[in-house]
């Protein structure tokens, strides 16, 4: 697959909620050739300036077909913050489209689509795509309503949708857990769950899946430095091994059953 | 004909030699930082550069260390991969292929826990077509049992150097690492037990603390530090080893732009490599050597080694 490592405009730069922005840059090379669930490594910096030295990964959110890409963030520490100061007509360095995105499994035509917080970032275009062949079921979670504030670009797309909050700000209060136990225990027939959020909320949705037989991919994240297989900084444990898989490059979507749910530092 | 060069300019010569080994230019890529090459496919024009130095490569596969294995810092980066890498086996059976096609000259780094590995790796690597070179890494600081020993002790030093030596033709390149006292000391030591040229720098040791979790934000510790943060002690070093040792020696360390690259050289090193500057821009490399063509074209350098400052 092609990879571009691109000046690109910055069109809007949108603060949606409390640290938490979008970001919409023009980029046509990359929007066409890349697939849901990939990534871009944006430069932070300004010109020539080396701290922070390293660019930061950032999910592919929305792209339209006028070459624009977008990206959903959270301001997590200097770089994002840096990055959130960035305005329209500046030129932000962005190279991609990276990893590997999610597989769309034909004879799956049920897809559970399972969010937490801004682990949705990289669930909105395989939501699109799905929809366009099967049914398409969307669960999403979060702390509360302001952790997920485009939260309406999900729910038009399906009346499959549900969404709970740990304070009951939006939706019922729960966990999204409560929500894919609920609807594992309604669906029948061949399924498909795709999920991205929390190290703890991919587990506990992983293992779930497992025992109903349904197989799970799981978008993961880590600290990473090329985005590119250089560096083999971005390093998850294996579930068969005493390896290790790379996110940014036999990832960052991965079948779940290849990951060591178990880990911890 | 509108524009007429001046008869008297001529484009600068930027080949250089170590050794026995001839560069068509003095950028090269370091070992760590640009993967089996194949990474950087339509990112960057491998076949422009002086060299590639792919990534240390030991007698077995190693999976590396647990995660995390990165910390950025200011202006720099902690990392403890702990050498991952696929293997020699594997390497030559699965990444050289792909390597022979690129026209750049490709120098392979290695990795040993003893002297006899580094002699029966590079024994492998003495037949292996498409090899120009080896980088012997005798200073990664990450693994435990590993290099670190022989880089920070001069006579451990000189027995991998002459058992490299007695195991290949090829020419042998000696990584240093900063991690010691006297830098030269060590330089001067592999340098007589036959090294053709000298690297250096190696990563330096560090570690950092992540305040909210209150541990050490590198599940093994210490971590190597590179990056710009590290260019200073890294030129100090070149320029003390440069004075030291008769043979040709390659800075590295921190060289991000066309005008590091420049210092480096100056400082007297024969050839530079690009590091951690490829892992936040792929195509660094190329940069730098633009940067280092117009330089010497601006002022009239003709040949590379005409930038070492006079003594």
């Amino acid at each position: 697959m092609p990879r571009f490592d691109i000046p690109a405009r910055i069109i809007e730069q949108t603060q949606l909620a409390h640290g938490i922005f979008l970001l919409t840059v023009k980029a046509p090379a990359i929007l066409d050739s890349a697939n849901p669930g990939q990534f871009c490594m944006l430069e932070v910096k300004y010109n020539n300036s080396r701290d922070p030295l390293l660019r930061r990964p950032l999910s592919i959110y929305k792209t339209r077909a006028n070459g624009h890409i977008s990206f959903l963030y959270k301001e997590v520490g200097k770089g994002t913050r840096l990055l959130s100061k960035r305005r329209p007509g500046e030129i932000v360095r962005v190279l991609g489209p990276l990893g590997q995105g999610f597989r769309l499994i034909d004879d799956r035509p049920q897809c559970i689509l399972v969010g937490g917080g801004l682990g949705i970032a990289p669930l909105l275009l395989l939501a699109e795509r799905i929809n366009q062949s099967g049914k398409l079921i969307i669960l999403i979670g979060a702390g509360n309503a302001s952790e997920i504030p485009t939260i309406e670009d999900f729910s038009g797309l399906t009346r499959y949708f549900h969404i709970v909050t740990e304070d009951g700000s939006l939706g019922q209060r729960g966990m999204v857990t409560d929500l894919l136990a609920q609807t594992l225990q309604e669906i029948t027939g061949m399924a498909q769950i795709y999920t991205c959020g929390p190290w703890p909320m991919m587990k506990a949705v992983y293992y779930m899946a497992r025992k109903k037989n349904i197989p799970c991919q799981v978008s993961m994240e880590a600290a990473m430095a090329c985005g590119i297989g250089l560096c083999l900084g971005c390093a998850v444990p294996k579930s068969d091994s005493r390896g290790f898989l790379h996110v940014c490059k036999e990832g960052p979507v991965f079948d779940a059953d290849q990951i060591h749910w178990e880990y911890t530092q | 004909m509108i524009h007429q060069k001046n008869p008297i300019t001529q484009s600068p010569n930027l080949s250089i030699k170590i050794g026995s080994l001839v560069l068509k230019n003095p950028v090269l890529l370091a070992s760590g930082t640009c993967g089996y090459g194949t990474e950087l496919d339509g990112l960057l024009d491998l076949d422009q550069l002086g060299g590639i130095i792919v990534k240390g490569i030991s007698i077995k596969p190693s999976p590396g260390n647990p995660p995390p294995r990165l910390v950025e810092t200011p202006c720099g980066l902690l990392n403890s991969i702990g050498l991952e890498n696929v293997g020699i086996e594997s390497f030559i059976g699965d990444k050289l292929p792909w390597l022979r096609n690129v026209k750049t000259s490709l120098i392979v780094n290695i990795l040993g826990n003893s002297v006899e590995e580094y002699a029966e790796i590079a024994k492998k690597l003495d037949g292996a077509e498409g090899v120009k070179a080896i980088e012997v890494n005798i200073s990664c600081p990450n693994v435990k049992a590993g290099g670190i020993a022989f880089g920070t002790d001069p006579e451990a030093a000189a027995n991998v150097t002459r058992a490299v030596k007695k195991a290949t033709d090829l020419p042998m390149i000696i990584k240093l690492t900063p991690n010691v006292t006297d830098i030269t000391k060590v330089a001067r030591k592999v340098a007589s037990a036959g090294a053709d040229a000298i690297s250096l720098i190696n990563t330096l040791l560090g570690m950092a603390i992540d305040i909210k979790s209150r541990r050490p934000a590198l599940a093994n510790v210490f971590g190597g530090l590179s990056g710009p943060a590290i260019k200073p002690i890294a030129l100090r070093m070149v320029w003390q080893v440069v004075r030291a040792v008769d043979i040709p020696v390659i800075g590295v360390g921190g060289i991000s732009s066309p005008d590091d690259a420049l210092e480096f050289l100056m400082a007297g090193a024969k050839a530079v490599e690009i590091g951690t500057a490829t892992l936040v821009r792929p195509g660094t490399a190329e940069n730098v050597l633009a940067g280092i063509r117009d330089y010497m074209e601006a002022n009239s350098i003709q040949n590379v080694d005409d930038l070492r400052l006079p003594e």
